[in-house]
């Protein structure tokens, strides 16, 4: 139960009221007073004031000082008029909390409202910098233009003034010219063929300055002499010409041309592929040279127990397409059961390689790789290789009783080996 | 060699832009005038040849024409001033040459070529430079071929590949050396990087190199002087200046190559007024302006004491970026320094003015 202050003291105006309240010790803070336009409360704990006032104040006017261990309110009415009394007569409870709450609301709002008008006039701020930035800016810009296009005017009137000259030298050309037709051509007729005898005179230097001495008044007249300097067509003939080569139909490129290398590289790689074959394998059906064929034909043969065939099936495989990496593999087994150790390793090896990323697809395919590998090792006593392999399997497959056991085999082996020496 | 300041570098100001309806190959100015022809192929799949004139700061179109080909490339180097007609080479491998007054019927006609004719030149018109007129087309059929416009139906000079040989793409051609009534050269790029110099005198090849680039354009500084230096531009954004005054027997020309940007450069035109200036365009929308500067000495003797020569340098003036899609054509104007025209793939043709070039 908070205490409640009551020893307040206020007098009246006509347009305000002023509240003193003694705090009796207490210490107070602006955060303490909540006042809204007719509700004022002071909390302070354990103290506790408030009046419902008897009418609405300007509590945005209104001020409260705090001080000498009292607060002094100064409100302002909303309404100049006499109070009766400074709180509100006939209060019951659900009236005041209604009241409290509702000013609790308001001066909600209130604060918002403060916040969001704030926030505006921030935002004018920066719009008005923004503006004078811009302002700015374009004044720069538009002296750059003026420059520009004082240049241009200048430039302009130049062009205006040539094109007047231009103008007027033509339509002084061609009067001239229409008028000097029409008088002058029956005597050109005669002139020409005259022309023509002297220019019969093998010396062309000689006959082209006489040309030049005689020429008339009339300008045509020298222009159709010089027609007749002009030398005769060139007697036809063809160049032949050679190009550098080149295989693309294309523009040549600087920077294609690494690209452009690499598909020619491959180009002449398959056709070698190819070539190989049809020259020595002429008489081999079709299916002969499908790859695929060809590995079912090994796996056959390899469950036949014909190990070479197999391997001979294989390498033709091979041949053709060299990135099989079952190929590889199914020759392996062949090479390890036909003893050739070292091939067997080589193969499991491409294989190995081959089968790179490796992802659960070729998860079988690696474990049989890695197993044939240290089969081949074992056999040829390299047991510590033939264990690594062997753990790899494992680590791939790690299920797999067989390779479970082996590996145990050989790690017996290698202790035993090492007790011994 | 005068480092040059930035505020006395040439400006690249864009004058005009034109919005054209139809895909522009070729822009080249028309002589001693004031009026430009824009050469392409429409959407329908027919050529369009349109003459502009520049009125103050908008081209005004005098006359279109249309014809059943699309229109590749074109030229005025072999008509005379007075004539002044069109050389075009279209995608038929046709050429013709156009009277504009009259362009129904052509002046000249033959089927030049099996596939389409990417690049043409003249040689001899225009009051430039002496000798019979000639025209050289450059084709996808791997030819290249001379016409001379007095003769019909045959070409007076042709470079086909040998027998059996497969043929490579020619991209470009351009004439030189035609100082006097008998000299000419012709030089040829080809999709494979191969260049090829063609001594049209004495019919026979005069040099030839590979810049292991596809070469997109090349151009000699001055069709009628004794050759004197040769740009050609490739793909993957290289260029090479080949410095033509000393063949040495077995190392060709000198040169030096310089590599502006990423990507292809489509065309390369020299600065009729000053051929040590010249410019490049490219197919991210830039054009570049570059200058040659001559080394010390042009030439040295070798070990063998034979001649050889040395290569310059080529320095940056200034770079502009017009466009998103590829300038493709490019043409100074012979009357007026420092104005030019160039046409890019996004249909529009825009006239350029490039500003202090009298400083450099």
């Amino acid at each position: 139960m908070p205490v409640w202050l009551r020893e307040h003291s206020w007098r009246q105006t006509l347009t305000a009221v002023y509240l003193s309240l003694p705090l009796r010790g207490a210490r107070a803070s602006p955060s303490s007073i909540f006042c809204s336009e007719q509700y004022l409360k002071v909390s302070i704990p354990p103290f506790l004031f408030e009046a419902v006032l008897y009418a609405p104040i300007d509590d945005t006017n209104s001020t409260a000082k705090i001080g000498n261990g009292n607060i002094f309110f100064t409100l302002y009415k909303k309404e100049p008029a006499m109070w009766d009394s400074l709180t509100l007569a006939n209060t019951d409870k659900e009236k005041l909390q209604y009241l409290r709450e509702n000013a609790v609301l308001k001066a909600q709002e209130k604060a918002k409202e403060e916040t969001e008008a704030r926030k505006i006039t921030k935002q004018e701020h920066k719009k008005y910098a923004l503006e004078a930035t811009m302002k700015v800016e374009e004044a720069e810009r538009k002296r750059i233009e003026d420059l520009k296009e004082k240049e241009r005017q200048k430039v302009v009137k130049e062009l205006e003034l040539w094109k007047n000259q231009q103008k007027h030298g033509d339509k002084y050309k061609s009067i001239q010219k229409k008028g000097e037709l029409y008088q002058e051509i029956e005597p050109l007729k005669e002139r020409k063929n005259e022309k023509m005898n002297k220019t019969r005179i093998p010396n062309e230097g000689t006959s082209k300055t006489r040309l030049k001495s005689t020429k008339g008044s009339c300008s045509i007249f020298s222009q159709n002499l010089k027609e007749e300097q002009l030398p005769a067509p060139r007697a036809a003939a063809t160049i032949k010409v050679n190009f550098t080569p080149r295989v693309f139909p294309t523009a040549l490129r600087e920077s294609r041309v690494a690209e452009e290398e690499e598909w020619l590289h491959k180009q002449a790689e398959a056709r070698r592929i190819i070539n190989s074959d049809l020259s020595e394998l002429e008489d081999l059906k079709e299916e002969e040279k499908n790859p695929d064929w060809l590995k079912d034909k090994g796996n056959k043969m390899f469950a036949m127990g014909d190990y070479l065939g197999a391997v001979n099936a294989y390498n033709l495989a091979v041949r053709l397409n060299n990135s099989l990496p079952l190929l590889y593999l199914n020759r392996a087994a062949c090479h390890l059961k036909l003893r050739n150790l070292h091939k067997a390793i080589e193969d499991s090896s491409k294989a190995l390689e081959l089968l790179t990323p490796p992802v659960p697809d070729n998860e079988n395919a690696r474990v049989k790789a890695h197993v044939r590998r240290g089969t081949a090792f074992c056999q040829l006593e390299l047991y510590t290789e033939g264990l690594q392999d062997y753990e790899a399997a494992l680590k791939i497959d790690p299920r797999n009783k067989n390779i479970e056991k082996d590996a145990e085999k050989i790690r017996h082996l290698i202790q035993g080996t090492m007790q011994i020496s | 060699m005068s480092a040059i300041v930035g505020a006395e570098r040439p400006q690249v100001v864009s004058h005009v832009q034109q919005a054209l309806s139809y895909t522009v190959f070729d822009c080249k100015w028309v002589p001693r005038s004031a009026r430009l022809l824009c050469l392409g192929s429409a959407a329908r799949g027919t050529g369009i040849v349109q003459l502009y004139e520049l009125h103050g700061a908008r081209l005004e179109l005098l006359r279109e024409i249309e014809k059943p080909k699309p229109i590749k490339c074109g030229t005025f180097g072999a008509t005379s001033l007075q004539q002044r007609y069109l050389a075009t080479g279209d995608f038929d491998g046709n050429l013709n040459i156009w009277n504009l007054e009259a362009p129904e019927i052509p002046v000249y006609s033959v089927k030049g070529h099996k596939e389409i004719i990417n690049s043409i030149d003249g040689v001899g018109g225009l009051g430039i430079g002496e000798g019979a007129p000639e025209i050289v087309t450059g084709s996808r059929d791997g030819t290249v071929k001379v016409w001379d416009p007095r003769q019909n139906d045959t070409p007076v000079a042709s470079m086909e590949p040998v027998q059996g040989e497969s043929k490579r793409d020619c991209w470009t051609v351009a004439f030189g050396n035609a100082y006097n009534q008998e000299e000419r050269v012709v030089c040829a790029g080809y999709d494979n990087g191969d260049i090829k110099l063609f001594d049209l005198k004495t019919m026979s090849l005069r040099w030839e190199t590979n810049i292991k680039n596809g070469v997109c354009s090349v151009e000699f500084d001055r069709k009628d002087i004794n050759m004197n230096k040769l740009v050609a531009t490739s793909l993957e954004g290289k260029f090479h200046v080949f410095d033509l005054r000393t063949q040495h027997p077995t190392k060709g020309f000198a040169s030096v190559s310089e590599k502006a940007q990423k990507s292809t450069i489509w065309q390369v035109r020299h600065l009729p007024q000053n051929r040590d200036i010249f410019m490049t365009s490219g197919g991210s929308g830039s054009l570049h302006l570059w200058k040659y500067e001559y080394p010390a000495q042009r030439s040295k003797k070798d070990s063998e004491g034979s001649e050889m020569g040395v290569a310059g340098s080529v320095s940056l003036l200034q770079n502009v970026t017009l466009s998103t899609q590829p300038i493709s054509s490019l043409d100074w104007s012979p009357d007026k320094k420092g104005l030019c025209v160039c046409g890019a793939f996004d249909q529009t043709v825009r006239v350029l003015i490039v500003t202090k070039l009298n400083k450099i």
